[in-house]
């Protein structure tokens, strides 16, 4: 098992690898004019160019390129990002604790929600129970998220006042940027308990709530539909009849051992959805103003940000490959039966 | 001694179909039997007789789509049919276990077999986990499961078919049922495992003095183990009596067809002998006798009216030709 993960890792290299490669091969389509005229901000500055082009070699062979953004990002340096204003390493370390928090939270509601629907759905298939969830499920499913969004906003927000807009309250941000507020993890939800500071706790909790509903209602409807069938098919099948004839309670029957047999392909699919969420919470986090990863990865690309681009996608490649081991070890925790080979 | 008082279990004129839509399947059509304390019935009869069907229903295990549409099942008197929920609950396991035809699928795979037996034992007494884990220890080792107290640990997949019908046996016994009802429990397994099961479930049906209804297609097997057989066709019991009679005397024409192509070493033949033709589809419409059509003495008669159960000799037989040739079965 240890020898499996550290097999994995060793491959992690190799991903990175050839995912900054292609990246960087596409950014050379566009001429080295135009990359350099992203340095210049002022028009009247324009005959610089030659001298930003000899400057960082941007005529070089493409591998020479590579190779120097390459010996950078082994040293811990990604480049400058001019969209967010700050070195890419920085802007990662302070936009993804917020996406990873978001994204925990968000996946933790799918799975709850989708196992509970999905379990109640097949229990009760082509009850009036079953029909509501599948009716909510492909109502989520069917609804574009910046529709929903927007939708939530504007009832829980502009029609009720239960949850802010968006950004958090000025006197969070002062708090949190005070020299008094300890920087445990970049996590601001549990920083602020460990500081103890139980305002600032509630205030990043509710500006949570809705950009996690909005991803929770677009994403359970898989989740409930997958869990639907598994737990159909594992209802039908030999050892359930058998717990039956054991004399077990139903809900012993139904949870204990055709729910944690149709939980399996659920872990597979809740790790896909997770490492999709931290790269993908870009609308979300646009409509109600998160500060989170998704929106820099966008202003990146929008403002041809190469160095940002690049980064961000190292970035989604390295959580790719650790989110798919994390499942594949969750697998044996569930399953006896996979043992995960040398 | 009174009969009467020793009746565990009684079937009453069960009839079970399968719905699937509008359209209804009838594949049991009124079987009845007694069964006594501590005998063994043996329930014979083809793929598609109904015997599995009967066997679930005794349980209230039928899959859906299936159902009891006339009939009692009683058990010490209580009809089963009527029970709630919670007083099935209470009854399977306990009183009336089952073992089921394929061990491979039967025990859940991601459970250790320690929690499948001790679960089993927990939800019927009030006794603490570590007794119930003792007891589970030792039906293992009374199962002839080496080395029991570490193998409750283990997971069904890191057993073999025959251990697991083993397990399966133990997890039926967890609490002396008085009735066990075994659904061809050696039909998956090769024939040298079959020949250990068996004798390990004889045996402790002996220690124990359960009674059990045992499913099989097997003849060979239920002459070792029964008291009573009872053969079923196309949905009805054709014959019943003693194991010793049966064999002894088949009187009607599928009992003998079936005893007639038990493969023999003794006897020396090209082909194997076996009844000519299928047996009749589930659901086939109710006309004559259901043997008819492959029976060698099939008469007009019998493919009109379906024959009546009716004693000769300590066989309960349906078959208008017994009934006219009496003598030709008698001595």
């Amino acid at each position: 098992m240890l020898r499996y993960i550290l097999r994995r890792l060793l491959l992690l290299p190799l991903v990175a690898l050839g995912v900054t490669f292609l990246l960087f091969f596409l950014t050379q389509r566009l001429s080295p004019e135009m990359r350099a005229s992203l340095y210049i901000k002022d028009p009247r500055q324009m005959g610089a160019l030659e001298e930003v082009i000899q400057k960082y070699g941007l005529r070089d062979n493409v591998f020479k390129q590579y190779g120097r953004w390459l010996s950078g990002a082994l040293q811990g340096d990604l480049g400058y990002s001019h969209s967010a204003n700050m070195p890419v390493s920085q802007a990662i370390k302070e936009y993804l604790p917020a996406t990873i928090q978001l994204a925990v939270v968000t996946i933790v509601l799918v799975v709850f929600f989708g196992v509970w629907f999905g379990v109640v759905s097949a229990v009760k298939k082509d009850k009036w129970q079953d029909v509501c969830a599948r009716l909510i499920s492909v109502g989520g499913f069917s609804l574009p998220i910046f529709v929903l969004g927007l939708l939530l906003l504007m009832l829980f927000y502009g029609k009720l006042g239960w949850f802010p807009p968006g950004g958090y309250s000025v006197s969070t941000d002062v708090i949190v940027h005070s020299p008094a507020f300890h920087s445990y993890t970049g996590f601001l939800l549990i920083d602020a308990l460990l500081n103890g500071n139980f305002k600032v706790f509630l205030d990043v909790l509710r500006h949570l709530v809705l950009p996690a509903v909005t991803l929770c209602i677009g994403s359970f409807a898989l989740m409930v539909r997958v869990m639907r069938s598994s737990m159909l098919e594992e209802l039908g099948k030999d050892y359930v009849r058998t717990a039956r004839a054991k004399g077990l309670p139903e809900h012993a029957v139904v949870y204990r051992h055709a729910g944690k047999n149709a939980v399996i392909p659920v872990i597979t699919l809740a790790g896909i959805q997770f490492i999709r969420l931290l790269g993908g919470t870009v609308i979300v986090e646009t409509i109600f103003d998160y500060p989170g990863i998704g929106r820099f990865g966008v202003t990146a690309a929008q403002q041809l940000d190469i160095a940002g681009i690049m980064g961000f996608s190292l970035m989604v490649a390295v959580l790719f490959v650790l989110g798919n081991l994390v499942s594949d070890v969750l697998y044996t925790a569930v399953d006896p039966r996979i043992k995960l080979s040398d | 001694m009174d009969a009467r008082e020793d009746i565990i279990l009684s079937v009453e004129n069960l009839h079970i179909c399968f719905r699937n839509g509008e359209e209804k399947t009838e594949v049991l059509r009124g079987l009845s039997y007694q069964l006594q304390k501590g005998k063994v019935l043996a329930v014979v009869g083809e793929s598609g007789c109904g015997k599995t069907v009967h066997a679930l229903s005794i349980l209230k295990l039928l899959p859906p789509g299936g159902e009891i549409t006339a009939g009692r099942i009683l058990y010490q008197g209580q009809d089963i049919l009527s029970l709630s929920g919670e007083e099935l609950r209470k009854l399977r396991g306990a009183q009336l276990a089952m073992i089921f035809q394929d061990p491979m699928t039967s025990l859940n795979p991601i459970r250790t077999i320690g929690k499948q037996l001790v679960e089993t034992i927990l939800a019927h007494t009030s006794c603490s986990r570590l007794r119930a884990r003792a007891r589970a220890v030792h039906l293992l080792k009374k199962v002839g499961i080496p080395n029991a107290r570490q193998r409750l640990n283990e997971y069904p997949f890191q057993f073999s078919g025959g251990q697991r019908q083993r397990i399966m046996i133990a997890m039926a016994l967890c609490l002396n049922p008085s009735v066990l009802i075994a659904d061809e429990p050696t039909t998956a397994l090769d024939v040298t495992i079959q020949a250990q099961i068996l004798k390990l479930i004889k045996k402790l049906q002996r220690q124990s003095a359960m009674a059990a209804v045992f499913i099989t297609h097997n003849l060979a097997i239920v002459a070792d183990i029964a008291d009573e057989v009872l053969v079923l066709y196309g949905g009805y019991c054709v014959e019943r009596a003693e194991v010793k009679n049966l064999f002894a005397q088949p009187m009607h024409p599928y009992t003998q067809g079936l005893l007639g192509s038990l493969v023999s070493l003794k006897r020396k033949e090209e082909h194997l002998p076996a009844i000519e033709g299928y047996p009749p589809a589930p659901g086939t419409p109710e006309q004559g006798c259901p043997f008819a059509p492959r029976c060698p003495y099939a008469a007009d008669q019998c493919r009109r009216v379906l024959p009546p159960l009716v004693e000769h000799n300590g066989h309960t037989v349906r078959c208008w030709w017994v009934e006219q040739n009496e003598i030709s079965c008698g001595n």
